[in-house]
């Protein structure tokens, strides 16, 4: 009695059709996921935005044109990584407590479509925020933004850094509950702590030394010189770090999901 | 239990002694008192190391806003710290810690402890005043250190403490009992915590505000709070204090009105 072996299917799932095809399920998947998210994420992304653009005012007697500036051009950046870096990890930390995540991973889309279609659905997330904010700011400052074609490279960057930090966080931290706490460390910090909002001269010496290295203040840069004209300096190096961060976030979130467990 | 087994058992005696009066409350309230901080050991280090590090990080990040920071600027920030690192813990973790207890039903196993329910509510007051004030002087002692601002200190500061904890304690409590959905009083004290923390007069002068804005302040607990803290650590830097007292006063009273309120009925 001969045992004849099972045939695998006629054909081999790879190349770019099939990668356009998961990519596309995979956006389709995590807007249906979100669905719930959606209205929440939409509020939090318009107070977050027009509450630091409005209330930074109330800080001052009278706010200094620059100070409105800089906030005005930062917020930006806030509002392009906020669903990446910290809802993007908390999400993946409650999929391992509810034990999809090996579900998810046993899916058969590749996994770069799978990073490419959460960095889209970012993306998406972040650019109304921006818009509004910016739109609250030029009002209530009455500041004149000169936005250049190079705004459209930094944002695609800082979203994409962003993004990849959050993947990396997600994945690579075993347990939910420090991926929790690093994500409420970041989004303080990334307020209060980084040359986002302010110029990095009002930090003291050694934390701008730090934030030097760290990616949140060069996207602010990248950001600005999209937006304006002669404000900052230094362009080229921080395209440079924020890629650099982002290079390594993604390579970091494919070794921690790329290994045997 | 099986029914054979609890046949041979004789019914329980009654209680010999009535259980009431000012003696009952007061053991209960030890008891109560005993099981909340045996509770809190798992969390309570945590929460006032997170506590310590929001305070003297709020300290801090306030000072980079602004483009230089005069003495009294400096003066504000460093006072207005103590009443910023309260009202995370009474508006936003309190709340959020029976919101917990609500999913799990460790909430109703507290109720139907035999215990007067009024001591179980002042023994959660107490626990977290007391969780409350490491991060209120810690982030007071980084704000002066940092702004090198000279404080005054006058005996008014330690009713001032006392009164702004037991309002926070007092509002977030209700808050917490008062709204049925745990998810709602969650979204309504984040939103609550960051409108506080970008808009209320407490690091800044009330001056800065638009004139609309400041009448809603002088009403709500916020503005006020920052208003007694800094009578008892400056001179001469605020005025209106008795007023500001008085409405502490009322919407501690209002907070316990309806967490009594809460706890009385029958469900």
């Amino acid at each position: 009695m001969a045992i004849t072996a099972i045939r695998p299917t006629g054909e081999v799932r790879s190349g770019a059709a099939e990668w356009a095809r998961a990519f596309r399920a995979m956006i389709r998947w995590n807007l249906l996921s979100l669905r719930l998210w959606l209205a929440l994420i939409a509020s939090v992304q318009v107070l977050a935005g027009a509450g630091f653009v409005l209330g930074i005012a109330l800080f001052f007697d009278h706010i200094p044109a620059s100070a409105a500036l800089y906030v005005t051009t930062g917020v930006p950046v806030i509002n392009l990584i906020l669903v990446g870096l910290v809802l993007g990890p908390q999400l993946v930390a409650d999929q391992k407590i509810q034990h999809s995540y090996e579900f998810l991973r046993t899916l058969p889309v590749p996994q770069t479509a799978v990073a490419a279609a959460w960095y889209t659905v970012c993306l998406i997330s972040g650019i109304p925020g921006v818009l509004i904010s910016l739109l609250i700011a030029e009002a209530r400052y009455q500041i004149t933004l000169a936005p250049s074609p190079q705004i459209v490279p930094a944002i695609l960057l800082t979203a994409f850094t962003g993004t990849m930090m959050g993947y990396a966080i997600g994945h690579a931290v075993p347990s939910p509950m420090t991926t929790r706490l690093i994500t409420q460390l970041l989004i303080f910090a990334m307020f209060g702590f980084t040359p986002i909002l302010f110029p990095v001269g009002q930090l003291p010496g050694w934390l701008g030394t730090v934030n030097w290295w760290l990616p949140f203040g060069h996207m602010a840069t990248i950001v600005r010189a999209g937006l304006t004209t002669g404000m900052v300096t230094g362009v080229a190096t921080s395209y440079l770090v924020v890629a650099v961060w982002g290079a390594a976030s993604a390579v970091l979130a494919a070794w921690a999901m790329g290994r045997r467990r | 239990m099986t029914h054979g087994r609890s046949a041979t058992l004789a019914p329980a005696p009654l209680a010999p002694a009535i259980r009431a009066g000012p003696g009952y409350w007061l053991s209960s309230l030890w008891w109560m008192l005993r099981f909340d901080f045996g509770q809190a050991r798992q969390w309570a280090a945590t929460m006032v190391l997170v506590q310590v590090l929001m305070g003297s990080g709020m300290a801090l990040m306030y000072g980079f806003f602004y483009p230089r920071v005069t003495p009294v600027i400096a003066a504000y920030i460093a006072t207005g710290t103590p009443a910023l690192a309260l009202i995370p813990l009474g508006f936003v973790m309190l709340p959020g810690q029976v919101g917990q207890q609500k999913l799990a039903g460790t909430f109703d196993f507290i109720w139907s402890l035999p215990v007067p329910r009024t001591a179980q509510a002042m023994s959660t007051f107490l626990l977290y005043t007391v969780l409350s004030l490491p991060g209120m002087v810690l982030a007071l002692v980084v704000a002066t250190f940092r702004y090198g601002v000279t404080l005054s200190i006058s005996p008014e500061i330690a009713p001032a403490a006392v009164l702004c904890s037991l309002m926070a304690v007092s509002v977030g409590f209700g808050m917490a009992l008062a709204i049925p959905n745990p998810m709602i009083t969650n979204v309504i004290t984040n939103t609550l915590v960051f409108v506080v923390l970008l808009f209320s007069p407490i690091v800044f002068p009330p001056g800065n505000l638009p004139g609309w804005l400041f009448a809603v302040h002088r009403a709500l607990p916020f503005y006020n709070m920052a208003v007694v803290i800094r009578a008892g650590l400056t001179h001469g830097l605020v005025t209106g204090v008795t007023q500001s007292f008085l409405i502490l006063t009322a919407w501690t009273v209002a907070a316990s009105a309806v967490t009594a309120w809460v706890v009385g009925r029958r469900r």
